[in-house]
């Protein structure tokens, strides 16, 4: 059989137009089953003609609103008046309204919207308008006053035509997520200034891979690594321990104790000072996940006043020595010039004069001796006549361990002597005792012990210990020069001595002749 | 105070005091004059340590015995190998060890 050209033409022509409307019945058939029709207008004899496909779905419709009322989310239509066309059960309890109550209610008088930000609102309403959907969070204020926090989703629902036909929102509550979320923050932040601003370092360790994943500002400050320095590096890496193996024996025993305690660790700082610290290292669990976290406290302080107790006591000791010795030399000397039938005597009475410039060293914690004090500590027995027959007057100044110890001791060999032969022998003889510092580009401290008035005085025979206490003994003490003359009215000492000799650098007291020895 | 013992007790026993010094620098003047044949240190000078003037007793081949209130395990560096006696002190031990390190003086036990 032979076609003709037209008519071969025609057929292709009809087949193409044929194939078009099949396929455009074939996507037709396809929105009706996915449910994207709701009705056909079919173009009839008689005119158009609507067939609504409602009938079609009532069960999948009756399924959809079941579903809806049974959904934890609550449901609201509104129609294009913003008046309620639909809420579903858990609107009704979310709102405090029933069904029948809201049904026709424009929806502010259900709750009152209000916004986290400024914006939020403007913002939604462009969404509804641009998109014709819009999806946020606000707070829903219900009419008995609660605040809720809620996620909606806003759908605008459109007509047949295509004009919108009202609003449908599905809303979440989500106040308790909400307040636990900002529990947790609020914890975290809380947690996160503790762990910022202890004066003690942490780090966070994972057990796994024995890495550091976090360390706090004062763990940088003890070593001087940087956050970025430790996180990433393993213990042994910032010399606790020493090495890779302890590193892993410190995880393993941890694995095993939960807890490790090391009261005394020298730790090296990046610039390799050493930093002692004590270290207690936990293993516990967070969120399941284990973790070691190590407080390290810097312990240098607490250290330092050890070493600064042992210190002490080794000075203790070794000016207990010195005294001893001191009382030996004393006890020497007192036997060799002196009457043995009063050596007793005499030798209790230069202990207690030693003993009276030690309580005055201990109660200025060995920063020096007031003269003052020093000159009324040795005349203590005297008391009485201070400002008639014995006249003390004087600046203050401080006098060194040394010098202290050297003039205590004249003053008291002074006071013996006037007591036994001179001014204070008698019911009216006097003393006056005196010092002061030359206001000089080299200062000169001097001191003088002047009597009048008592018996007629003669120098004494033979150089006693007395003398050489006076004398030679007290120029060593404050390397100085002294003078006694033994004047018909009087014995007259004076001392004199740099003042750098016999003062004490510091009147404030703060770092002086700690280490002067007593001799 | 002390000094003021030693030098009695030393000269009565027969020596003769070349000096007697408080501070660190005058014992290092006396050192210095070379006219000691011994010489008896207190490891602590008005708070000033001793010892310059042990290593310079040392360079010049003199002996000495180190007196001291710190125990003999505080006492380090220049007074290593040094006699060191405790205060207090007996003067005779102080005597027998000054005699002992003094070349020509045998030891008299006592």
């Amino acid at each position: 059989m032979t076609v003709k050209p037209r008519a071969r033409a025609a057929i292709v022509q009809e087949n193409d137009g044929l194939r078009v409307r099949l396929e455009e019945a074939e996507e037709m058939l396809r929105a009706i089953r996915g449910g994207e029709v709701d009705a056909l207008v079919v173009q009839g004899t008689s005119g158009p003609r609507i067939y609504m496909l409602q009938g079609q779905d009532a069960e999948t419709n009756r399924i959809r609103g079941e579903m809806l009322a049974n959904v934890s989310d609550a449901v609201i239509a509104v129609d294009g008046a913003d008046c309620v066309t639909y809420l579903n059960a858990a609107a009704e309890r979310l709102y405090g309204f029933a069904a029948s109550e809201a049904l026709g209610l424009v929806v502010t008088a259900l709750r009152e919207t209000r916004w986290h930000h400024p914006g939020d609102e403007a913002a939604a309403r462009t969404a509804l308008w641009e998109h014709g959907e819009w999806r946020g969070e606000n707070i829903h204020v219900t009419r008995d006053g609660r605040e809720l926090n809620v996620e909606s989703g806003v759908t605008v629902l459109r007509a047949l035509d295509g004009q919108t036909n009202g609003m449908l929102a599905v809303i979440r509550d989500v106040t308790e997520r909400k307040l636990h979320e900002h529990n947790v923050v609020v914890s975290e932040i809380r947690y996160r200034r503790l762990f910022e601003t202890a004066h003690d370092g942490v780090i966070v360790i994972d057990p796994y891979t024995r890495k550091i994943v976090d360390a706090n500002p004062f763990m940088t400050r003890l070593l001087g690594f940087s956050r970025d320095e430790l996180v990433g590096r393993e213990l042994f890496e910032i010399g606790l321990p020493e090495d890779e193996a302890e590193s892993q024996a410190i995880v393993r025993d941890l694995k095993q104790f939960n807890q490790i305690r090391y009261d005394n660790l020298p730790l090296r700082s990046r610039e390799g000072r050493r930093q002692d610290v004590e270290v207690v290292a936990n293993l516990y669990e967070a969120s399941g996940q284990p973790v070691i976290q190590c407080n390290i406290r810097d312990i240098s302080e607490r250290k330092r006043a050890e070493e600064q107790v042992q210190l002490l006591l080794a000075e203790v000791n070794h000016r207990a020595k010195n005294l001893l010795a001191v009382v030996q030399a004393v006890a020497h000397q007192t036997a060799k010039y002196g009457d043995p039938v009063t050596f007793s005597a005499r030798l209790s009475d230069r202990i207690d004069a030693l003993a009276a410039g030690q309580d005055l060293l201990v109660r200025n914690l060995w920063q020096g001796v007031d003269v003052a004090d020093l000159v009324e500590a040795q005349l203590a027995h005297f008391k009485e006549l201070f400002g008639t027959r014995i006249l003390i007057d004087g600046p203050r100044a401080l006098l060194t361990t040394a010098a202290a110890q050297g003039i205590g001791m004249a003053l008291h060999e002074l006071t013996t002597n006037a007591t036994k032969y001179g001014a204070l022998s008698n019911g009216d003889g006097q003393v006056r005792i005196a010092w002061q510092t030359s206001a000089t580009a080299k200062p000169m401290f001097s001191m003088s012990w002047l009597e009048d008035g008592g018996p007629k005085v003669a120098a004494p025979t033979r150089n006693g210990f007395g003398k050489i206490v006076i004398g030679r003994m007290a120029e060593a003490a404050v390397d100085g020069v002294v003078e006694v003359v033994f004047a018909e009215t009087g014995l007259a000492w004076t001392l004199s001595a740099p003042a750098e000799n016999a003062l004490a650098r510091s009147e404030a007291g703060v770092s002086t002749s700690f280490n002067h020895d007593a001799r | 105070m002390l000094a003021f013992m030693l030098e009695e007790l030393l000269t009565d026993a027969g020596f003769e005091i070349a000096g007697v010094a408080m501070k660190l620098e005058a014992a290092l003047a006396i050192v210095a004059r070379g006219v000691c044949d011994a010489a008896l240190l207190d490891a602590n000078l008005a708070g000033v340590s001793s010892a310059p003037a042990a290593a310079a007793l040392t360079a010049l081949g003199v002996p000495f015995v180190v007196l001291s209130g710190y125990s003999p395990e505080q006492q380090k560096g220049a007074f290593s190998g040094a006699l060191c006696l405790q205060k207090p002190c007996k003067p005779e031990r102080i005597i027998q060890a000054l005699r002992g390190v003094l070349p020509g003086f045998p030891v008299v036990p006592s």
